[in-house]
């Protein structure tokens, strides 16, 4: 044996070791830690899913505010202002786009071996993708408070008004609108990692996320009360996550039932809206979930018959 | 197989037993969903403390049996025991055991060269109060120290493929598996992972190395397997291995290689007396003789054939290369068989797919 020993501990046989294995937790911390660095190293493309719906926050509120008053006063409510009947609407947006991208990683990791390089280490397969999504879910609860935050200092400048009448139902309402835009969020992070493992593509995962965004967001209730837009989109939106999504956060900010494609009154108040609306959210991360766990599962064990 | 007597006979005297046994596989087959048979009835014993060199064309199995080895990819028949531990039982503990470098360099690119390790010992849960002595000295064992709080996208291929090796290695793993680890590195790069390796070895880890060079295999291992085919068709010594080929090699190019010129050099040269045993095979501007003695041989061979006015108007005398081993073994040669390898769509996609 050689007797360098400086390096030998790095590599020698007495030394030599099985690694000690970590817990499932562990593990998971491991892998969010490690994505929340590498969102970190990029706050172009972190921000870049900020800047659009902040964008369409103040174009909307400028161009809409002015003409959707009527139509406000005759669904939701006269005393409410447009900004805080938009403002779900881009927590919605920003979710989106924050989730939307999640496909992206997954597919960088391929492409530089990190994937595998991991398949083949003891960390255990579903804390480390676990710990992916929870560093999404982070992004998503930042980029949710920064929305309700600007919402705000929108609504005062315009008409001075109170944090209460801005989110109705106070701190619950601010956990709750936060609830609401992860759940909803988790269906198109599976969503976006589905694009990703079908493509294996960065680009196409991009665009597929940017191409849904706009008809997505238009054809649901995030804009202007659905009761006055054509009949067509009316019957889309049933089926369009993003009605869901947005009536669940806007109950929140409200106070009230919302919701707009089907009348549900067995519980009361904005409970009518909410749960509702997290029950079909979950049913969307269920059903593209499990198709994202399943095509997980096939990229991770390789094709053999 | 003929060219397995060397080692095999000495195994057999003195089989080792399980403990000693890095590596036990046997009897391989891997099918891709498409069909492809990539790996056929492979078997492998390395022993703990070898430094062992597997060795074939591209799409000839290397990575696919590699990939087999580390968990990666599991078999349709047969068994691999991996540091004791079966690789279908056991997949955890088999990981835990091993450090393994793919043929593509996986390092994370936007984290730096210390974050890239600090990652590697958070998975291999190499206790916290060990991790910073252990990050430089592996920093330093590569190289990378002044660099090391740069982000690994900013760095060259070899700098890369030495992040990559440091970050197999953070938790000691006593057998450690490199897939093509030099492919595609300039000169004095390989030559510094070689030397990694070695000294890698020499501290007593188990090192498996697949590679298309017959130079790193002579250079560095105590033994090796030659694939083609997802068929291993010898396993031996690198000297043996050469030895088998016959000897060393005396390549001659004639002024006048009509062929029957080269037919009239050629019985000179075995009428010479010169040459014990050679082999002797046109080429396309002369002949090559393929003899024990060629080295030796080479003064009265010219003397001969000078005086039966042949005209030599080049030679080379040189080792038996990788490409002769193959030649030998296949009657085939490695460039061939790696040019029907990128043609044959089959025999290399299925490979890719799996790395992607």
């Amino acid at each position: 044996m050689s007797n360098i020993t400086d390096e030998g501990d790095v590599s020698g046989s007495d030394t030599a070791q099985k690694a000690p294995g970590n817990s499932s937790v562990a593990d998971m911390q491991i892998s969010v830690k490690r994505w929340l660095v590498k969102t970190s190293r990029n706050p172009f493309v972190t921000f870049s899913s900020l800047i659009q719906p902040v964008i369409f926050f103040v174009l909307m509120a400028e161009v809409l505010g002015a003409i959707v008053s009527g139509a406000l006063a005759q669904t939701v409510g006269s005393d409410i202002n447009y900004i805080t009947y938009l403002t779900p609407a881009i927590v919605i947006q920003s979710a989106l786009a924050a989730a939307a991208v999640s496909g992206i990683g997954l597919v960088d990791d391929m492409d530089t071996g990190m994937f595998e390089k991991l398949l083949a280490s003891p960390m255990d397969r579903g804390a480390m993708f676990l710990g992916k999504v929870l560093s999404e879910v982070v992004r998503i609860v930042v980029q949710t408070t920064i929305i309700l935050l600007l919402g705000y200092v929108m609504l005062y400048l315009q008409s001075g008004a109170s944090v209460g009448s801005y989110l109705q139902t106070g701190l619950l309402g601010f956990i709750g609108v936060i609830a609401i835009a992860v759940i909803f969020g988790g269906a198109f992070m599976a969503f976006s990692n589905i694009v990703a493992l079908v493509t294996h593509d960065q680009e196409a995962t991009t665009m597929i996320a940017n191409l849904l965004t706009f008809p997505l967001l238009f054809i649901s209730s995030a804009f202007v009360p659905l009761e006055v837009l054509p009949g067509w989109i009316q019957s889309v939106a049933v089926v369009n996550p993003i009605t869901y999504g947005v009536d669940g956060v806007r109950a929140f900010m409200l106070g009230q039932n919302v919701m707009t494609v089907f009348d549900v009154t067995a519980f009361s108040g904005l409970w009518n809206t909410v749960i509702p609306v997290v029950a079909v959210l979950i049913g969307f991360n269920v059903v593209l979930g499990g198709i994202a766990v399943h095509l997980l599962n096939r990229a991770s064990k390789a094709k053999v018959q | 197989m003929e060219l397995q007597p060397h080692r095999m006979q000495a195994d057999s005297s003195c089989q080792p037993n399980e403990e000693q046994l890095a590596i036990n596989a046997a009897d391989i087959h891997v099918t891709y969903e498409d069909g492809t048979e990539a790996v056929r009835g492979v078997n492998l014993t390395v022993e703990k403390g070898e430094f062992f060199g597997f060795l074939g064309p591209n799409g000839a199995g290397k990575t696919t049996t590699i990939k087999t080895l580390v968990t990666l990819l599991h078999p349709n028949q047969g068994s691999v025991i991996i540091n004791g531990h079966d690789v279908e039982k056991e997949p955890q503990a088999v990981s835990e055991s091993i450090g393994y470098m793919a043929q593509e360099t996986s390092v994370d690119e936007e984290l730096t060269a210390r974050e890239n390790i600090q990652f590697s010992c958070k998975v291999y849960g190499v206790p916290a109060s060990e991790q910073d002595e252990r990050i430089e000295k592996l920093l330093d064992l590569v190289g990378l120290t002044d660099v090391a709080d740069k982000r690994a996208e900013n760095y060259s291929g070899g700098m890369k493929k030495r992040l990559d090796a440091a970050t197999v290695l953070v938790h000691r793993p006593p057998l450690v598996f490199l897939d093509e680890p030099t492919t595609g590195l300039d000169p004095e790069a390989r030559m510094r992972l070689w030397n990694y390796f070695e000294r890698l070895n020499e501290h007593g880890t188990t090192v498996f190395l697949t590679t298309q060079y017959l130079e790193e295999v002579d250079r560095l291992c105590d033994r090796l397997s030659v694939i083609q085919d997802g068929k291993i068709i010898a396993t031996d010594t690198p000297d043996a291995l050469k030895s088998a080929v016959g000897g060393d090699i005396l390549d001659l190019t004639l002024e006048n290689s009509s062929r029957q010129e080269t037919e009239r050099a050629i019985e000179v040269a075995r009428e010479s007396d010169a040459l014990e045993t050679a082999t002797i095979e046109t080429t396309d501007d002369g002949f090559t003789i393929t003899a024990e003695n060629a080295r030796e041989a080479v003064g009265d061979l010219f003397v001969a054939l000078h005086k039966a006015d042949v005209v030599v108007t080049g030679f080379d005398v040189r080792s038996p290369t990788l490409d002769d081993v193959f030649l030998t073994l296949t009657g085939e040669s490695l460039e061939a068989s790696n040019q029907d390898g990128a043609n044959e769509q089959r025999a290399t996609v299925p490979e890719q797919e799996v790395a992607e």
